[in-house]
């Protein structure tokens, strides 16, 4: 068979990928901290005998855009949202630390601040913060969490724990599959003292709805370009056979 | 099947989910004492295509896999507990709360104690205050025959003078319900709220006492929905179903091009 056919459906294969990609991003626009993927395509080219002249197309997901959505005011105290740069530590279902920027915390029957997921935040001390009865609870910039005790003056503010917030360098996290980011290595990272946060506030996701958009619209005309290829390649190949045929 | 078609489907129902709470803080935003709610949206799992790390040929590694999102969801949906503007009505019934915590119990008929921030009292047949709906307050109020004037204290003493008699008469003590996680509680509609695991006991305290807040008597507290913000969350919803019907034509699209090229 005509090797054309199988480059163009590798080339219409990974073009619907990178739209199912695409279309995630564009899905969660209204989620709260959420980080756009990206998306790329790269040659891939076949080595074997004769010329390597065949390229296949691959797409892949080379990194998270962490650029910083926009800060959205709540007025609702455990709403927490990271100004420039750091992550909040949370612990996820395997007990590992994960990182993420949604600040839209919550209260669970344990006592313990979660996140919406139900996912507990992690203490500067290294374990999940869990919170007294309180009247009033207020983070602080640096993530310190000052509650007035249940029943209890002002006089009687009492520090409960510090959220941790850490600042790895550029590029060392990745997104898993559980939406958390992390950084492949089981050593925790240390704590950041200058991430600095704000209370009753949200990040929104990052998301880039125009240019999702126009990515998945140009993505769908490279598949009809594709499509029209392996069209081509059939009709070479039927004229192919017709010439046989008449000799 | 294009998967960007299912991916876009989890977009179009969790702002379809997101546009029934907003509607819904909306149709309530003339309801005494009624708490606006917030849908909260996560993303789903990724499921890894291609593995960072795997051998692409021998002795080259791939230097970063393919992992795609498979969308989005509505975690749950949460209570906002901020306080509604103190409106003066003058109407000696009326009973707001004047601070973020606290609930008036209620028995409701099914024999279970409800919450409510709703202080719009009247008189049932008996004598006793009740709820626009008809259920007791608790602890019972019941007001003498020939009442002339109603008093409800700031710290919850009910006191009512009667007729041919001019020393006032205490006849009981308003308390109010706190909770240490009230975003926990259940609503069930009709401005009530019912205890949850989640939520824990309630605390019964006086009010202004344990810090839950005064009470005002001649005040409603009305909804804490803003129409400006929720209406600037619709438009942010609206737009953001908008661009996901977008994803599932296109895909449709180039779904029908195969079809009919091929």
């Amino acid at each position: 068979m005509d090797k054309v056919l199988y480059l163009a459906m590798s080339g219409a294969r990974e073009n619907m990928r990178s739209q199912h990609a695409h279309s995630n991003n564009l899905a969660n626009v209204n989620t709260t901290g959420f980080k756009t993927d990206l998306a790329q395509a790269r040659a891939m080219p076949v080595y074997g005998e004769g010329l390597p002249s065949r390229v296949y197309a691959m797409s892949e997901r080379p990194a998270t855009d962490i650029a910083s959505g926009v800060l959205t005011p709540t007025g609702r105290d455990l709403d927490v949202a990271i100004e420039g740069d750091g992550w909040f530590a949370v612990i996820n279902a395997n007990g590992e630390e994960v990182y993420t920027r949604s600040g839209e915390f919550a209260i669970n029957e344990q006592n313990q601040l979660v996140t919406v997921g139900g996912v507990p935040v992690m203490g500067n001390g290294g374990i999940p913060i869990t919170l007294p009865a309180f009247e009033k609870l207020d983070i602080g910039g640096d993530g310190t969490i000052t509650v007035q005790p249940l029943g209890e003056g002002p006089e009687a503010l009492a520090v409960v724990d510090r959220i941790k917030l850490v600042n790895p360098e550029p590029g060392t996290l990745f997104k898993g599959t559980d939406s958390f980011m992390r950084t492949g290595n089981p050593v925790p990272l240390p704590p950041a003292n200058d991430v600095k946060v704000v209370s009753g506030f949200l990040e929104t996701s990052n998301v880039n709805s125009v240019s999702e958009l126009t990515s998945i619209i140009s993505l769908s005309r490279q598949y009809e370009m594709q499509v029209k290829m392996m069209k081509t390649a059939e009709e070479n190949s039927t004229a192919a056979a017709r010439i046989l045929q008449l000799q | 099947m294009n998967s960007a078609l299912f991916v876009a489907k989890t977009g179009l129902s969790a702002q379809d989910t997101s546009l029934r709470v907003i509607s819904n803080n909306l149709a309530n935003v003339s309801t005494v004492g009624f708490k606006r709610d917030r849908a909260v949206f996560e993303d789903l799992m990724y499921q890894t295509q291609r593995q960072p790390g795997a051998e692409s040929a021998e002795g080259s590694q791939l230097p970063s896999g393919l992992q795609l999102g498979t969308g989005v969801r509505v975690v749950g949906t949460q209570k906002l507990f901020q306080e509604g503007s103190i409106e003066n009505t003058g109407d000696a019934f009326d009973v707001a709360i004047n601070g973020r915590r606290g609930f008036f119990p209620v028995t409701l008929p099914t024999g279970e104690t409800g919450y409510t921030r709703h202080g719009q009292w009247q008189i049932n047949s008996d004598n006793e205050l009740v709820t626009a709906e008809g259920f007791l307050l608790q602890p019972g109020i019941t007001l003498p025959a020939e009442v002339q004037t109603l008093t409800i204290g700031q710290d919850g003493q009910v006191t009512v003078v009667t007729a041919g008699n001019t020393a006032a008469q205490n006849i009981g003590q308003i308390q109010l319900a706190d909770f240490v996680n009230p975003a926990g509680l259940e609503a069930i509609g009709q401005n009530m709220f019912l205890e949850t695991n989640a939520s824990g006991a309630p605390i019964l305290n006086n009010p202004g006492e344990g810090g839950t807040g005064a009470l005002l008597q001649g005040s409603l507290e009305g909804s804490n929905v803003n129409a400006v913000e929720e209406l600037v969350n619709l438009i942010t919803t609206q737009r953001a179903y908008e661009v996901n019907s977008k994803v599932i034509s296109t895909a449709d699209e180039m779904l029908s091009f195969v079809t009919q090229q091929l």
